[in-house]
Formats: C-alpha cells, sequence, structure tokens
C-alpha cells in the first residue's frame, strides 16, 4: 500500500529525513516509534504532501503510484487521510460546515453519520469554530471523527496520544480502532479483509494499550534505525528509554564499521 | 509607496458637470411591470426581486422616477419623499435636514439645491413588522447623477427591518450616485437597515447618512458590498441621544483594483448606559479600503468597541484599519480591536488534508472570516449568494 524509498526531506536547506525506507502493504498497522525532534512529524506531513516539507531526493509510492508530486488534497483522494498532531484554528468555520463538506464529497450528510456524532458527542462540537477552544482530547476526537467520516483507506496518526488524559485516550482508542475497521471480535487478527492500513507515530506509546499494532520501527536522527515486533520495542522502550535504542544502535553502527 | 500616502491619495474630487443630472420624467413606464431582464437581474443580486409579491411594501428609484408600492399593513407608509413633504408640511421643520446639516459638505449642498428623490417611510407607533421592507436606488442611464434624499422615521416602540439595493444597471460602468440618509428612531423602537452595493467599475458614490436614536431604542446597521465603485465614502453617523439606546455596524466588503473604499461609522453615545459596536471586514484582491470607525463616549455608562479585520489577498492593493475611541466622559468605557493579514497557509493545507481543493480551502476560510454573525431575516438567500461570491472570487483572477 505505502511505499518509502530512500526518503530525504529538507527544511529550509536543512536535512531532517536523512533516507527513509519503510513498507507498509494492505491491511497492516505499523508504530513509528521515536523521541521528541527525529522526524516523525516532518515524515507524517511529508506523506501528506505539505509543501513546506521538500523532498530532496527518494520516492513514496501509494499503491504504486508515485505520488511525490502530488497535492494534499489529490494524496486524499487517493485514499489518504490524517490526523495532525497539532492541528490548527480554523476561524469563523464550523466544524459541521467542514464534516458536512467531507461528507457531501462522498454523496453523504450529516443525518446519516449521526450513530457515529452521537456516540462520540461530536454534536455538540458541530456549532463550533474548528479546534477554537477545543481541550487537548476534544482536539484528538475531533480529528478522529474527521478521518472516520472520510474513511480514508490509509490512516495517518501523527501522536495521537500526546495532551489525551487516560480516559479520554480509551476512547480515542475505539476511534482508532473503529476508523480502521477493527473489531474485537474473536479471532479478529486473522481477519483482515476489512482493515484499513496505518503508521501510528508515538511518542510514549501510550495509545499502543488500545491500537494493536503489527509491526513497530524506531526513528532516530531522521532515519528508521530499527524495526520488529511492536510489543518487544515497545517494551523496551518504556523499560529503558530511547537512549537505549540509540546506544544500541550506535552499537549495531560501531560493529558495522569494524 | 506609504499605506497611508496612498489612501489619501486615492480621495477622488468629484466633478459633477461629468454627470447627466437625471429627471422625473413623467411617461415614464411602470418598472414593476415593463422592468428588462438586466434590470431586473440587477436588483435582485441587491435583494429587490420585483417579481415577488411584496410582503411590505416596496420602494424603487430608477433613474430618477419614483415606483412604489401603497403598503397594505395599517401604520405603515411609503412614499416619495417630495410627496410625503407636499403631504406632511409638518416634515419640514421637524425631520428634513434636522439630522444632517445641509452644508456639511458639496454632497449635502448638492442634495439639498437640486431636485431630489428618495422614499419616506414612516412606521407608526407600536407597529412592528414581522417582514422588511425592500427599497431600490437604479441607475440605468450611463453617466447618471441620482441625487437622494430618503427619510425613515420610526415611531415609539415600532419595529422596522429595511433593506435597500443600490446598484447600476448591467451595462451601465459609470455614475454618480449621491444620497442623504435621515432616521429617526423613536424610544422603544428598533430599525435594522441593511444596505447592499452593486455598482459599475466607474461608479462614484457619496452616501451621508445620520440615525438619531431615542431612549431604549435600537439601531442596526448591515453594509455588504460585493462589487465596489470606483470610490465611495461613506461614514454613517449615529447620535445616541437617549438613554440606553444601542447601535450597531457591521460592515462587509470585497475591494477590487482601481477602487477605493472608504466605509466607517461613528456613534456619539451622548446617552447615559447607551452602547455600540462597529464591526468591519474587507476582503483585499487589489483595491483600497479604508475601516474608519470611531466611537465617542459622552455620557455616564457608555460602552463601546470598535472590531476592524482585513485579508490581503492581493499583492497589489491597500487596507487601513483606523479604529477610533474618543471619551468625554470619565465614565465611558470603549475598546477596539484591528488586524490585517493574509491567509494562513496552514489552514489552507490543513483543509486540504480533509479533502478540500486548495480553492475551496481559501474560499472556506474567507467565508468563515466574513461570517461576522449577521442573520438578516428576507434576505437569506441573497447575502449567502453575496458571500458565496465574494469568498469564491479568490479563484479568479490568479
Amino acid at each position: 500500500m505505502l511505499e518509502i524509498q530512500d526518503l530525504h526531506v529538507a527544511i529550509d536547506k536543512k536535512e531532517i529525513l536523512k533516507g527513509i525506507n519503510l513498507t507498509i502493504p494492505d491491511h497492516e498497522v505499523h508504530a513509528l516509534f521515536g523521541p521528541n525532534g527525529c522526524g516523525k512529524s516532518v515524515f507524517i506531513s511529508t506523506i501528506m504532501g505539505y509543501p513546506e516539507f521538500k523532498i530532496t531526493g527518494g520516492k513514496i509510492y501509494f499503491n504504486q503510484k508515485c505520488i511525490n508530486d502530488l497535492s494534499i488534497d489529490e494524496r486524499v483522494k487517493l485514499g489518504i487521510g490524517a490526523m495532525e498532531q497539532r492541528p490548527p484554528t480554523v476561524r469563523g468555520v464550523k466544524l459541521g460546515t467542514l464534516a458536512e463538506m467531507i461528507l457531501q464529497m462522498k454523496g453523504e450528510t450529516l443525518q446519516g453519520i449521526s450513530e457515529i456524532s452521537k456516540r462520540y458527542e461530536m454534536d455538540r462540537f458541530f456549532d463550533r469554530e474548528i479546534n477554537d477552544g477545543f481541550s487537548g482530547g476534544e482536539i484528538k476526537k475531533s480529528e478522529m471523527f474527521l478521518l472516520m467520516i472520510a474513511n480514508p483507506s490509509f490512516v495517518i496518526l501523527d501522536e495521537p496520544d500526546s495532551g489525551v488524559d487516560p480516559e479520554q485516550l480509551k476512547t480515542i482508542g475505539n476511534m482508532i480502532n473503529q476508523s480502521l475497521h477493527i473489531t474485537e471480535l474473536p479471532g479478529e487478527r486473522c481477519k483482515t479483509g476489512d482493515r484499513s492500513s496505518s503508521i501510528i507515530a508515538t511518542h510514549s506509546a501510550a495509545i499502543l494499550d488500545y491500537v494493536q499494532t503489527d509491526k513497530a520501527h524506531v526513528m532516530i536522527d531522521g532515519q528508521i534505525k530499527c524495526s520488529g515486533n511492536s510489543l518487544l520495542l515497545m517494551n523496551q522502550i518504556r523499560g529503558y528509554g530511547y537512549d537505549y535504542c540509540v546506544k544500541c544502535q550506535q552499537s549495531i553502527d560501531n560493529n558495522e564499521k569494524k | 509607496m506609504k499605506k497611508s500616502d496612498a489612501s489619501h491619495m486615492d480621495r477622488l474630487p468629484v466633478d459633477f458637470s461629468k454627470y447627466k443630472v437625471l429627471n422625473k420624467s413623467d411617461n415614464r413606464p411602470d418598472p414593476f411591470s415593463t422592468l428588462s431582464q438586466d434590470d431586473y437581474d440587477s436588483l435582485k443580486q441587491v435583494g429587490l426581486d420585483m417579481k415577488r409579491p411584496p410582503d411590505m411594501g416596496r420602494f424603487l428609484l430608477f433613474d430618477h422616477n419614483p415606483f412604489f408600492t401603497i403598503s397594505q399593513t395599517e401604520g405603515v407608509e411609503i412614499l416619495p419623499l417630495p410627496d410625503a413633504m407636499n403631504r406632511y408640511p409638518w416634515m419640514m421643520e421637524k425631520y428634513y435636514f434636522k439630522a444632517i446639516d445641509r452644508n456639511m459638505d458639496e454632497f449635502t449642498r448638492q442634495v439639498a439645491e437640486g431636485e431630489n428623490q428618495g422614499y419616506f417611510i414612516r412606521v407608526k407607533k407600536n407597529v412592528r413588522l414581522n417582514h422588511p421592507i425592500h427599497t431600490g436606488f437604479l441607475i440605468h442611464t450611463p453617466q447618471g447623477l441620482q441625487n437622494v434624499h430618503n427619510i425613515v422615521v420610526i415611531e415609539e416602540g415600532a419595529h422596522l427591518h429595511l433593506i435597500t439595493g443600490c446598484v447600476s444597471g448591467k451595462h451601465n460602468q459609470e455614475g454618480l450616485h449621491i444620497a442623504v440618509s435621515e432616521n429617526y428612531v423613536a424610544s422603544n423602537a428598533k430599525f435594522i437597515n441593511t444596505m447592499i452595493h452593486n455598482w459599475g467599475p466607474d461608479f462614484v458614490v457619496r452616501p451621508r447618512a445620520a440615525t438619531i436614536v431615542a431612549e431604549n431604542a435600537t439601531f442596526v446597521s448591515n453594509y455588504y458590498s460585493v462589487s465596489p465603485p470606483k470610490n465611495i465614502e461613506s461614514i454613517p453617523y449615529t447620535h445616541l441621544e437617549g438613554n440606553h439606546s444601542s447601535a450597531k455596524y457591521m460592515t462587509v466588503l470585497a475591494s477590487m483594483p482601481n477602487s477605493y473604499c472608504d466605509i466607517g461609522g461613528t456613534v456619539l453615545m451622548s446617552g447615559e448606559n447607551t452602547s455600540a459596536e462597529l464591526v468591519a471586514r474587507a476582503v483585499n484582491y487589489g483595491g483600497t479600503v479604508l475601516q474608519t470607525g470611531l466611537l465617542i463616549g459622552a455620557a455616564k455608562g457608555s460602552r463601546g468597541h470598535v472590531d476592524c479585520s482585513g485579508l490581503m489577498l492581493s499583492d497589489g492593493g491597500v487596507i487601513e484599519a483606523v479604529p477610533g475611541l474618543r471619551a468625554t466622559h470619565p465614565d465611558a468605557r470603549m475598546s477596539h480591536e484591528a488586524a490585517i493579514g493574509k491567509i494562513d497557509m496552514g489552514e489552507v493545507n490543513y483543509l486540504q488534508s480533509k479533502g478540500l481543493s486548495e480553492m475551496q480551502a481559501i474560499a472556506l476560510i474567507i467565508r468563515g472570516f466574513l461570517n461576522i454573525g449577521v442573520e438578516v431575516e428576507g434576505l437569506d438567500t441573497e447575502l449567502e449568494q453575496m458571500i458565496q461570491q465574494i469568498s469564491e472570487l479568490s479563484g479568479h483572477g490568479e
């Protein structure tokens, strides 16, 4: 579904991503770990096509199509959807208006998704300006709600657990699972047919208590330094911190040099 | 060039001899039944649908020919001003050039001294209209000079929403519209005055308006302009004379290259516990906009706020926001805010990430910027279309 080949990205001529290689197949959910400032958000924003992030090398393929030169909305039309870590406040524009516009593009209406909006208590935000005065948890819920109604086939989540209290985190987890079409039925892990693909960037890994992932990657200093079992990597990071990953990687690098 | 230099350079001396003085002709066909499709469309754009039966009454000044419907509602009068002056001689003493000094400037003098036309609308004591009265001013003749004098009297406890559309004929590029409007809002009355302008690119427009507001009365002024004239200066004046009276101005306009719009408002609060709010929004596509608002707190408990904001959507053009406060009483309390800037591309990118195209995102942000919470009864569709038009202008020309 998503294939990144030797991706280099710079901001104001400073290289931030230094040769990322990553593949996320259909129906797989991957976690992206990394300490603050390692380049996770730049990576996420580059996949989405934000123009301030200049690709200086490499390719991004989505369903075998190179999307390097596509605009943000063209990528959305292909089936990519994102939840931003810090979305802007859009003054004067009501959340309900944006939701209606997203639904209109799919030939649907707000009324048609009333079950979702009621379940997650989003209808009370419809008359509020987008993200204006929302708490951290409310911003995440609003972003997840917009993703759920857009229903993309590839879901990008940037720090869905940052600034969210434990109670709300469970709700966010439920929303993510619903948006990825992950059900809690026994044996679901074996039946991946309806599931969306996703990459979940998380610094704390807290959201992984609620969302199961197939694989995880650790990004350090603009490169994927380690990939493997999500649970194993998460436990290592929770137990020893990212310092452990850095040291581990340094020793591997040193051994390779020898 | 400094912005202030640009704005003052654009002040335009008006050469009256350039324009044809429009006179009333006795055999003009009634436009209520014979209006051309072009003129009908022009008027409809500014809220006056001549094919729809009027709810509360209607007035149209076509060049210099007044046409009006007799209001079927008891307690409501709509007359051409000259007819009203003949019928009610006391108007001269009570209302005619009593809110505005006839010698205020060359334009008020032009109205006072030349043949003028306009409406007299009176809503009698405690009559509260459920629907708006629609009026329109159309300059059909090229280079015509329309010389207008309007008087509105809202008697004690009465309510009126007046919607006035000012427009040039579809193919008329040039003309001069001068209008003196005097409004008298008696105690406990409410007057909502919605004005919509849509002019040809070489028009010069000089409205001079004043409103006297008595005790416990409310005055609301909404102004919308989609297609600005070459040059307009309009600084309506409101005097909150009565205690506990209030005024609110909402101004929304789009500015185009080679246009100059000086639109503002002055409110004098001389009654005790009066309140005023001036809100202005300008979207600049390359013209010059001056947003001037002045509140004068001259009595105990007077409260006011001025809010001027502009969006610059072009590399050319000027927006100058001049929110002004003047206190002449120690208990007056007023505040102001002004903000001018470009569209935040972070917001555009964000909306694109939800699937909107760049143009859809920009239009939505502009709509949000222009959304100042005004709901104009009887004009929902037209206003919606107008705001849509302003917001979609960004998709053209670049």
